[in-house]
């Protein structure tokens, strides 16, 4: 089955002019000693912008060596693009200090909201989709860009509710959004999949449906099955369904920057790399996942880990 | 049904996470403050409930942040063991909620939070009251081994044309400062031992209480605790802004009552360990 790329069809240059960064991976403080003695094996890295901000340590020392070795993208969990809270300028303004000394390739953070009346949940809570809250933001949207003076690119989170209060699909929200902002996407595929599993939607139609000339860049992942939901976390191989729905939007869009998310339960370097390339297989139509593995301890599976986060004693 | 809208529902669902106790307290929470049910509120599809939903969030937000505190404290935790830690962990993150963007301010006010809920010494022995004393104080030294970290230190100064000499302090005009970095803290137990030996993956004893000096600073990247002497801590303080070395030695001898010839003296020894140990810079 071939699809043409949206992109080609509309005439407009793909993943919003950015380029097509190959396969990559999260920088992450566990592969901290091995990436300052070893080639870093792959295309591009991703790291979590919060991580970098104010920290003048040894991380910041790697993340040195790295982006002088290879392309990096800042990816953040703080944003909070969908509060009603006012944006939070001092955090902006952090993340365009650190911008200016990592140049990555992008920005990136979620269609989501972390907290709102001044406190943080570190979550990535679900917006109710409807004409309200696509006002909303993407006049924040619009602010954000402006202020870091680049398009911003904002993925799809996984979710374990709807609201129902949302009168459009997120594809659908995100479509709009798109339109209206020139925001990019960064399609997280295991995201889709999950949120899929969780609401009971297609997730090939949800793929489908999205402005593919937006895609910026693609998330990889391995969800945990909880018996009656899926949740998201990055603690594992990529299933097989996940893959299939790679190799779609790979297709439609033409081709984009794939990043492996993997942020519990963390293997060595060399087998984060091997899981990686799994993407080259399965572009081919050689599916190299299992199905969905299901948690040992279904209370304890916990969305959006937090093992990226730089413990003391690592450096 | 009360109107929805987007600031409501986003304060509902905050307060429904956030608030403490099960989930059904904190269901009631969230309906006397925003007047709305979780039926009110959540779609319920493929034969999952609202309640179920919610599970995923309210669980998850404080395994969370428990497992960054756990991160962030390991000798704590090794101390009083996981179910104690946990304990006040989980009472701390629901106490104080988070509100900074980044993850690595959590803890901050985690040792202040042990110290006000530190049970009342009244009640015990002066034994068992000493050791009540250790945790807060253990958890001072780990979040400031943490701040050290990834504090602004020295690695990106440019190199000294000569490296400092035991006797520089005689025969030059040093005007010295603090690094970035460095942290000072005064203690109620010598805890440096403690805590090297708890890194080694040990369960040491907890030491006897007496006063104890630490200063912990960064030089190449590795963190350095280190316990220092009264005239050290002192002259250490005194250099927190750019001190001449003879403004820091008289400062450091009048703090510890010592003589000033003497701590000069101990001082041209000491310097050089102190700028190999991330600790002081000189000002150019």
């Amino acid at each position: 089955m071939q699809h043409r790329p949206r992109a080609a069809q509309a005439g407009r240059p793909p993943r919003r002019g950015l380029p097509n960064l190959g396969l990559g991976v999260g920088l992450r403080n566990q592969h901290f000693n091995y990436l300052m003695s070893h080639d870093p094996e792959v295309e591009w890295f991703e790291i979590i912008s919060e991580n970098f901000i104010d920290n003048y340590g040894y991380a910041r020392r790697v993340l040195e060596r790295v982006a002088s070795l290879r392309p990096v993208v800042m990816h953040g969990v703080s944003l909070s693009i969908g509060s009603t809270d006012p944006l939070d300028w001092r955090y902006l303004k952090d993340l365009k200090a650190l911008a200016d000394f990592v140049r990555p390739a992008w920005v990136s953070d979620h269609l989501c909201w972390t907290g709102v009346a001044g406190v943080n949940t570190h979550d990535l809570l679900p917006m109710p989709l409807n004409e309200e809250s696509l006002r909303h933001v993407a006049a924040r949207v619009r602010q954000v860009q402006e202020f870091l003076e680049r398009p911003l690119v904002l993925e799809n989170p996984s979710s374990y509710l709807e609201f129902k209060d949302s009168t459009v699909a997120e594809w659908d929200f995100l479509s709009e959004l798109v339109r209206e902002t020139g925001c990019g996407l960064l399609l997280d595929v295991n995201n889709v999949y999950v949120s899929g599993y969780n609401h009971g939607f297609d997730p090939v139609h949800y793929i489908r449906s999205l402005p593919h000339e937006a895609v910026v860049q693609i998330h990889l992942a391995g969800p945990t099955d909880c018996g009656r939901y899926l949740v998201d976390t990055h603690d594992r191989p990529v299933p097989a369904p996940v893959w299939e729905l790679y190799r779609l939007a790979q297709e439609l869009t033409g081709g984009v920057s794939t990043l492996l998310e993997w942020d519990a339960n963390i293997p060595d370097f060399p087998e984060l790399v091997a899981e990686l390339r799994k993407a080259e297989p399965a572009l081919r139509g050689e599916n190299p996942g299992s199905p969905v593995q299901p948690s040992r301890a279904a209370a304890a599976a916990v969305s959006n880990p937090v093992g990226f986060q730089l413990a003391p004693g690592d450096d | 049904m009360t109107e929805q809208s987007l600031s409501l529902l986003q304060h509902w669902l905050k307060t429904v996470v956030t608030e403490r106790g099960g989930l059904d307290e904190k269901l009631r929470a969230a309906a006397r403050a925003h007047g709305l049910s979780a039926e009110d509120v959540v779609a319920e599809r493929r034969g999952l409930s609202a309640r179920e939903r919610l599970g995923v969030y309210t669980g998850g937000y404080v395994l969370r942040l428990l497992e960054c505190m756990r991160a962030d404290f390991p000798a704590l935790r090794g101390f009083v063991g996981d179910p104690v830690f946990d304990a006040f962990a989980k009472a701390y993150v629901i106490t104080r909620p988070p509100g900074s963007p980044s993850l690595y301010e959590l803890g901050a006010g985690f040792p202040r939070f042990l110290e006000e809920t530190k049970p009342d010494g009244g009640r015990f022995d002066a034994a068992t009251s000493l050791l009540l004393d250790l945790p807060p104080e253990l958890a001072r030294v780990e979040r400031a081994r943490a701040e050290v970290m990834r504090a602004r230190g020295t690695e990106d100064d440019p190199p000294p044309a000569e490296p400092l000499s035991t006797f520089a302090v005689f025969g030059e005009n040093l005007t010295l400062e603090a690094t970035p970095c460095l942290r000072l803290l005064e203690l109620k137990f010598p805890l440096v031992d403690f805590l090297k030996s708890s890194d080694r993956g040990e369960h040491p004893a907890p030491p006897a209480p007496r006063a104890a000096f630490v200063a912990a600073g960064r030089s190449n990247y590795r963190v350095h605790v280190e316990e220092v002497t009264p005239w050290q801590f002192a002259f250490l303080k005194a250099c927190e802004r750019p001190a001449p070395l003879y403004t820091a030695v008289l400062a450091a001898a009048h703090e510890a009552g010592k003589e000033t010839a003497q701590v000069l003296a101990e001082a041209a020894v000491w310097l050089p360990v102190a700028f190999s140990l991330g600790f002081l810079r000189r000002v150019a």
